[in-house]
């Protein structure tokens, strides 16, 4: 029975010591102020490091994520991992003082990160927490503001919203056109009305052709497809190139749905996703290219 | 024959397997994605003016990583020696009652409840984990007792439906949720060894050294009941005490395992074969020395994980299996002919 006794004591001394020692308030310091001056910054994403080369702070970027590939500049800068999995050592050897994170709720990575690297005590300014464009915006904003250039930032809202004024009332005049956007085949996967890619079909003049689901990407059934009456079927690349057996294969797959009338007319788009995909501030070549594909016509110019 | 197991041997391997385990977390911490030379990590630390990114790094990142995968691995394959013998199943390990599915649920009830407040440094994820995967258990006994005090088959029974109902929970949960937030949850099951903050750490390594202790100090006992339960009642043995004392511990300690780095499989599993394939199957050896090897391996594998493909990291599962499942059928093949897998 002593050992017990023994066992016990050693059990509760450790844990007294556990609490002496150390303080159980952990990371408060998650709301740490910004530095002053920002020397060092580092980007967890591909979108984030667009804005900052938008927004002129090229020479105040430390590191970025390997997929960073636009501006080309951007592939040149000292690399973290990618933006699925950055690389904390990588980080902290780059020596940051403020790393700038994504909070969207589908990568729960970058929220880690965030929080593990808020308990060393760096910097972390969080953007991106729901996907709709309104938040791209707000992280151009709250950049701007961490990095004090909040009239480029201003600037730079400005020119993104006409663009897509622009575009909204080149394609407003004529119906709208029902599309389908194809994120994966095997199962059927598409974008549904609480995305961004939503909200960028609505403003090229289009309307999803997915009624409301309960997911952000739904997988939907033959007979859900069947009904939907799409007019144009549009499937991102994916970062493959190409394009034109990527383009066969699709009109190839999507045969076999005789009665959806995107098939019918063989109005089928396999597009280059790169402005499409990501909130960056390129979003108004993204609405650019998906209203072309809704209505080609009002893009041919008129000398030809 | 294998000779017969004093103290003065047993304290000797244990001290020896301790010493090995130092090496090589010391070893391990020194291997990353940056070259850090510990030269650097203390030359600047008494100067806490600027930064040294060698000392958050090895101090922060490193040390705490391999802290914690050095916990998880005793505690799982500790716990895995003991669902092995109070099953009488090599085919057990810490998930097989149904912690793995428990954990699962109580995690996802968490993402989809958006809980936001910490309890210890851990997330609700965490917490509701630890809760899913004690109240799984508890569930699981329960229901084994039902079916007779001594009924391992109806224990393992319960065990497996209850673990693939509550599977079958989780998927339905994940099916009527908005995916976007069930994300975290499926990341976070697939077992993650992170560096956490030092007072999570202490706190659960204190728990699975004590329940360490406490499993060794009734390994005689376990001794008897891998005979046989009836051979251990005629040897004067409380079988139904030691069998719940035991159970407890192990549940406890491989909850708090799950709560502090997910779901981490094989590693329960092929630790607690391979050691006693080398040292027999003597539980008050069996214990320590498979507690200490787990963590070693663990410490290894994570090693790998987070090297091997640098700088993108594999998950620590995927290691466990690939290394220590060609390791454990080369061992299997070479001594299995010289032990037998129970006392019997």
């Amino acid at each position: 029975m002593k050992k017990w006794w023994l066992l016990l004591t050693f059990f509760i001394c450790w844990n007294i010591t556990g609490f002496a020692l150390f303080d159980i308030r952990l990371a408060q310091n998650a709301t740490a102020t910004i530095p002053e001056n920002i020397s060092g910054i580092i980007s967890t994403a591909p979108n984030i490091t667009e804005i900052l080369f938008a927004l002129g702070l090229e020479e105040k970027i430390s590191a970025v994520t390997s997929d960073s590939i636009y501006p080309p500049a951007a592939a040149k800068k000292t690399k973290i991992g990618n933006f699925w999995q950055p690389d904390i050592e990588a980080i902290i050897a780059a020596d940051p003082n403020l790393v700038i994170t994504l909070g969207f709720p589908l990568y729960p990575q970058q929220q880690n990160l965030a929080d593990r690297l808020r308990r060393i005590g760096y910097t972390c300014l969080t953007v991106f927490n729901t996907e709709q464009i309104d938040d791209l915006f707000d992280a151009i904003k709250k950049i701007g503001l961490a990095t004090h250039t909040q009239q480029k930032a201003n600037f730079l809202t400005a020119e993104i919203r006409n663009e897509i004024e622009h575009m909204v009332l080149l394609t407003k005049e004529t119906g709208k056109v029902r599309v389908l956007y194809v994120v994966q085949r095997e199962p059927l996967r598409v974008a549904g009305t609480e995305t961004f890619i939503n909200e960028m079909i609505t403003l090229a003049g289009g309307e999803n052709a997915i009624g409301p689901t309960i997911q952000k990407y739904p997988p939907i059934g033959t007979e859900q497809l069947m009904l939907c009456k799409a007019d144009v079927i549009i499937e991102p690349t994916m970062g493959q190139r190409n394009s034109e057996r990527l383009q066969n294969n699709a009109v190839e797959y999507w045969s076999r749905y005789k009665n959806i009338p995107a098939v019918k007319n063989k109005i089928i788009y396999v597009v280059d996703d790169d402005t499409i995909s990501q909130l960056g501030p390129r979003l108004h070549k993204g609405v650019e290219t998906i209203a072309r594909c809704l209505k080609p016509e009002l893009f041919e110019t008129p000398e030809q | 024959m294998k000779q017969l197991l004093t103290k003065r041997k047993l304290i000797f391997q244990i001290s020896l397997a301790f010493v090995a385990l130092i090496v090589i977390m010391l070893a391990c911490s020194l291997i990353g994605t940056q070259h850090i030379s510990i030269k650097s990590v203390f030359a600047h630390s008494s100067a806490s003016n600027s930064i040294n990114p060698d000392y958050e790094i090895f101090m922060h990142v490193r040390l705490p990583r391999i802290i914690l995968a050095c916990i998880v691995g005793a505690a799982l394959a500790g716990s895995g020696v003991v669902f092995q013998v109070l099953l009488r199943n090599p085919l057990a390990d810490p998930y097989i009652l149904g912690i793995s599915s428990g954990a699962g649920l109580g995690s996802i009830i968490a993402v989809i409840s958006g809980f936001s407040w910490t309890l210890w440094g851990r997330s609700p994820i965490a917490v509701f984990a630890f809760i899913g995967a004690i109240g799984t258990i508890w569930l699981v006994w329960f229901i084994g007792r039902l079916t007779g005090k001594s009924n391992v088959t109806g224990l393992l029974l319960a065990g497996v439906v209850v673990n693939a109902f509550f599977s079958a929970v989780i998927m339905l949960l994940i099916s009527v949720t908005q995916s976007s937030k069930v994300y975290s949850t499926i990341f976070w099951l697939m077992g993650n060894i992170s560096e956490e903050d030092i007072f999570v750490l202490w706190m659960g390594a204190g728990f699975i050294i004590a329940g360490t202790i406490a499993l060794f100090y009734i390994s005689p006992q376990l001794n008897a009941i891998s005979f046989g339960i009836d051979d251990a009642r005629s040897m004067g043995i409380n079988t139904s005490r030691v069998q719940l004392v035991a159970f407890a511990i192990a549940a406890l300690i491989t909850s708090i395992a799950v709560c502090l780095s997910g779901l981490i499989g094989f590693v329960g599993l092929i630790v607690p074969h391979g050691v006693r394939l080398v040292f027999g199957p003597d539980h008050r050896q069996l214990l320590p020395l498979s507690s200490i090897t787990g963590a070693i391996f663990l410490v290894i594998a994570d090693t790998l994980a987070r090297t091997i493909i640098a700088p993108a990291q594999l998950p620590v599962g995927v290691i466990t299996a690939v290394v220590g499942g060609p390791f454990f059928l080369l061992l299997l093949i070479k001594s299995a002919h010289k032990t037998s897998w129970f006392n019997r």
